[in-house]
């Protein structure tokens, strides 16, 4: 043996007692080693556990389509589409800035519009996914998903999501409304919680409860990538409940059609008196709520809101205007009902009367006038008279019972208040005493008086029902099932006329269509129509000099309030055409929704509205409806004169 | 050369728990890469081979093996230098021989084959401590293969061998106060280091490693991930195949650096508590054959291959549970690696061989 011999035997132990030192030192390492392990797996689990669930789990939203909306015939009006979102889940992003970036770039999105949306939620917790893309084109779809496979997006989502799909000729905008992100303030109220899509106006505002459904949520498997493995459970979401509106579609499309046909921007409303069931409510310009539904781009946004025309607004429940001549529906019925004349009683027209050391002007020598005659004629005198011994309270009385003061109460949100003045109204306003030489204009519908087309189509519709009238959009709602029906909102103070009273101011009516009167273009044959036109003053003629040169539009508004036919009405409804100078060029518009209400009634072709000579639309061929109506396309302006 | 006889004097209780590693090595190799992978069949295959490169290092007498450590210790240089310069890449560092059916990596046998010269070295010698000159000639001898190694660059790799000059050196009677002085030099030179000698994405890695929170996307978010991995598995584990933090890819490399990581998520503390056991039995059962060695050659020997063993297993494990920097550094035995297994079975292959021969002249 050449090597290895034992060395000395010191040198032994001292080998020994080394090799002991690491023995100790193994232990005690392996001793701390096993702590460690007891450390993170015993007495650490819960909260590790946690955090491999959150890595590899994700919930994500399911979003439930909001109820379908239906009129009264079951056409679809309202319905949801399959769109996609595109999403940044920061929990898992690594480099949030290059995302953005990667993903404007493959999206072709702007990139700063991008970082204000994710800076917009940077406070909201990480695992929420900020919607970036709405809306998302296939191309982008398909984009970010082959990047996704690349590991290149593993913090992006896709998701597929219903939208609203609205007609795609903005049929109705104010009255459906739209829906959109919950803005900071309803998050704030605590109803909604962030990035909640909800209804901002018209129906889905106010029915938003009933159309939202609840969301359901989806648990899936994810890897490190963000890739889906597999699901682990899924609650499905619940569908807003459908709605069945008392909408007719066919008539609200033909009231439309008449404003294009006539190029008038206005309102209509059509009401079935005996239910309050709205049939029709337009107000033009529109603007188109497809693009709120996939949340609307900046630029038209503002366009929206600073447009002179203000198509954002529902003429319907938000414009007041002054109600001109058809406010003598109001007065006939007033004086009627309050025993100041009886309809044979006879007032003298000799081209106007004195009040209060004032001439008041009648537009005609209409000679002695019942009532019946005096809505016909649309004789000043005969009502510069009974207005005056009503008196401005008893006025201002029979038009809140008729509807026409203060709000109609039609399930819309954001109504204005119909302004009648009273004595009480003036001296909270002014904090002046009432003159009754005022009384004498509000008589005519003009003064103070202003007015939405909700409220006169409210009044008509209580005048030829002989009681008052709440109006009301929705006839039934459902889960899918059996419709449930809506019960009809009693109105605030049941008013019921006398007979006489309605026989009486019917008869007017009728006879201002039908026999002399201003509003012959609405007559239809073999159709008792009946009708008052008016004209609403834009601006005095004082301040017409005033206005002069300022490109303000001041022409006259025209109004055509209606019922057909003269006897148990089944419609009544208004017309509101701006700038149209006469009611009478509004009433065509009325005729070619009552024909077609009859047309679909009896089941022939609809009609289709002819031009209108003396209006804007006339005598150019009408043009085809744009499919988007978009505020501001000059169909006003292009008139003539 | 091989007696029979000394078959008997076998210990067979290291040899099976050796081989019991190996096995679950397999197993969560098997369920890291997602079934039977080709990492799981190379592993077999490797398993296989280092049981004959085990055979072939006990059969040959560990003196005979020892007197021809300088030839051995060349060849492994030759090695290393053909690494450098007809080696193949990969990932970014040359590490591999091509040899026609399978790349060998000639660095996992320079643990043993410095073990063999160091105990040559230092075990021939009549001193009772060894000299200035003793260390000076040793340190050279690490240095060799470890800065050809480091150069790959493998830096994981030429760091286990700095414990098996450490180890031998301890052993042979290296005076304490050489410790103290190792010491206080580390301490005054951290600083100097941290300033000249780091690289920023070296600092970097250690800030991470203090506190792995403050980066959880970027350098940190390996070891917490492990944390997350060995703590969720909790008592019993996940189940085998059904880890999440390893099934799904949140921890990187899962059947090779991670592997520990990946055992304790699927089989839980039990399975710690098991695999634990086992290593601590064979670093013990290898401590006890350096103990009954029958010379100092055999025991400084046994005590070197240990050496790094013991270094890596520590490492590996300490850094599965998160507790340490995430570095290169793979755990013998158990991670996937063709030849690291055959390395380190060749190795207990030497220990078992100074164990069986404690009582040959």
């Amino acid at each position: 043996m050449r090597i290895g011999t034992f060395g000395v035997v010191e040198d032994r132990r001292r080998l020994q007692s080394r090799i002991t030192a690491l023995r100790v030192v193994m232990s005690v390492i392996f001793v701390l080693l096993l702590g460690g392990f007891w450390f993170f797996q015993v007495f650490q689990h819960a909260k590790f556990k946690e955090m491999a669930e959150n890595n590899h789990q994700r919930t994500l939203p399911l979003r439930a389509p909001r109820g379908v909306m239906f009129d009264r015939h079951g056409e679809v009006l309202v319905e949801n589409r399959a769109s996609f979102n595109i999403s940044i889940m920061r929990e898992h992003s690594r480099d949030l800035d290059r995302t953005m970036r990667l993903l404007a770039k493959v999206t072709g999105a702007d990139e700063a519009q991008m970082r204000e949306t994710v800076e917009r939620h940077r406070r909201e917790p990480s695992y929420r996914p900020i919607v970036v893309v709405q809306d998302a084109t296939l191309a982008q779809v398909a984009a970010v998903t082959a990047r996704r496979l690349d590991f290149e997006l593993p913090d992006v989502v896709v998701q597929q999501v219903p939208t609203r799909r609205y007609p795609a000729d903005a049929l109705g905008a104010h009255l459906l409304g739209y829906v959109g992100e919950a803005s900071e303030q309803q998050v704030a109220d605590g109803v909604v919680a962030t990035g909640t899509v909800m209804g901002q106006s018209g129906l889905e505002r106010t029915y938003n409860e009933i159309l939202m459904g609840s969301d359901g949520a989806r648990r899936v498997v994810v890897n490190s990538v963000g890739r889906e493995i597999r699901t682990l459970d899924e609650e499905p979401p619940t569908e807003g409940k459908r709605m069945q509106l008392t909408l007719d579609a066919s008539m609200q499309r033909a009231a439309e059609e008449g404003f294009r046909t006539t190029g008038y921007w206005g309102s209509a409303v059509v009401l079935e008196p005996a239910t309050g069931d709205v049939l029709t409510l337009v107000s033009l310009p529109a603007y188109d709520p497809n693009a709120f539904a996939a949340g609307i781009d900046k630029a038209t946004w503002q366009q929206l809101n600073t447009d002179e025309l203000r198509p954002l607004q529902n003429r319907a429940i938000q414009g007041r205007y002054s109600p001109g001549s058809t406010f003598k529906v109001v007065m006939a019925t007033a004086a009627l009902e309050e025993g100041v004349i009886t309809p044979e009683t006879k007032i003298f027209c000799a081209g106007g009367g004195t009040f209060y050391g004032r001439f008041f002007q009648c537009l005609g020598h209409h000679g002695w006038m019942d009532v019946r005659h005096a809505l016909e004629k649309s004789c000043n005198t005969f009502f510069y008279t009974v207005g005056n011994q009503l008196g401005v309270d008893k006025i201002h009385d029979w038009s809140q019972k008729l509807g026409l003061a203060t709000k109609s109460g039609v399930d819309l949100p954001n109504e204005v208040e119909s302004i009648i003045p009273s004595t009480a109204w003036k001296q909270q306003r002014t904090g002046e005493r009432w003159y009754p030489g005022e009384t004498i204009s509000v008589a005519i519908g003009q003064g103070q008086v202003s007015v939405t087309p909700m409220s006169m189509a409210v009044m008509m519709a209580s005048v030829a029902q002989g009681r008052r009238v709440t109006p009301r959009l929705v006839k039934a709602t459902s889960n899918g099932g059996t419709w449930e029906q809506v019960q009809n909102p009693a109105p605030a103070a049941p008013v019921t006329l006398k007979p006489d009273t309605v026989s009486a101011v019917h008869d007017g009516l009728w006879m201002a269509v039908n026999g002399a009167g201003t509003a012959v273009r609405a007559k239809i044959a073999g159709r008792d129509v009946a009708g008052k036109t008016g004209t609403a003053q834009v601006i005095s003629l004082q301040g017409r000099q005033r206005a002069r040169g300022t490109g303000r539009d001041l022409r006259d508004h025209g109004w055509f309030v209606f019922m057909v036919p003269k006897d148990n009405p089944e419609l009544a409804g208004v017309i509101f055409a701006e700038h149209s100078e006469h009611g009478y060029l509004a009433a065509p518009i009325a005729r070619h929704i009552i024909e077609t209400y009859y047309a679909r009634k009896e089941g022939r072709p609809l009609p289709v509205m002819p031009a209108v000579p003396g209006t804007p639309g006339f005598p150019a061929a009408p043009a085809p409806a744009p499919a988007r109506p978009v505020a501001g396309d000059g169909a006003d302006e292009g008139g003539v004169r | 050369m091989f007696e029979r006889r000394l078959s008997t004097h076998l210990d067979w209780s290291l040899l099976v728990a050796v081989l019991a590693i190996a096995v679950i090595g397999v197993v969560m190799i098997f369920s890291a890469t997602g079934g039977a992978s080709r990492e799981y069949w190379t592993q077999i295959y490797a398993v296989l081979l280092g049981l004959g490169a085990m055979v072939a290092c006990m059969v040959i007498d560990y003196r005979t093996l020892v007197d021809k450590a300088h030839w051995i210790y060349l060849a492994l240089l030759l090695a290393l230098l053909a690494v450098m310069l007809f080696g193949v890449v990969r990932g970014g560092s040359r590490r591999w021989l091509d040899l026609g059916v399978f790349n060998l990596q000639p660095s996992e046998f320079a643990k043993a084959g410095l073990a063999l010269i160091l105990a040559k070295l230092l075990g021939d010698l009549r001193r009772t401590a060894p000299s200035t000159q003793d260390l000076f000639l040793a340190v050279a001898l690490t240095a060799g293969p470890l800065l050809l190694i480091a150069n790959e660059p493998d830096l994981g790799t030429a760091v286990t061998l700095l414990p098996v000059l450490g180890v031998i050196v301890f052993a042979a009677g290296l005076p304490l106060r050489y410790l103290g002085i190792a010491a206080v030099v580390a301490v005054v030179s951290a600083p100097v280091a941290w300033m000249f000698a780091l690289q920023d994405y070296q600092k970097e890695r250690i800030v991470t490693f203090l506190d792995p929170e403050q980066d959880a996307r970027g350098a940190g978010y390996q070891q917490i991930q492990a944390r997350i991995t060995v703590g969720s598995g909790g008592v019993t584990g996940k189940g085998f195949m059904k880890g999440t933090q390893g099934q799904l890819r949140f921890l990187p490399v899962a059947h090779n650096d991670f592997i520990f990581s990946v055992l304790a998520e699927e089989q839980g503390f039990v399975g710690v508590v098991v695999a634990l056991g086992l290593y601590f039995f064979v670093i013990i059962r290898s401590l006890d054959a350096a103990r009954l060695a029958k010379d100092r050659v055999g025991a400084y020997l046994v005590l070197g291959v240990l050496a790094s063993f013991m270094f890596q297993v520590v490492y590996n494990i300490t850094m599965s549970a998160g507790l340490a920097p995430v570095k290169g550094l793979t755990l013998p035995l158990l991670s996937y690696g063709g030849s690291s297994m055959i390395a380190t079975l060749a190795g207990f292959g030497l220990i078992l061989n100074v164990r069986m021969r404690r009582f040959t002249n």
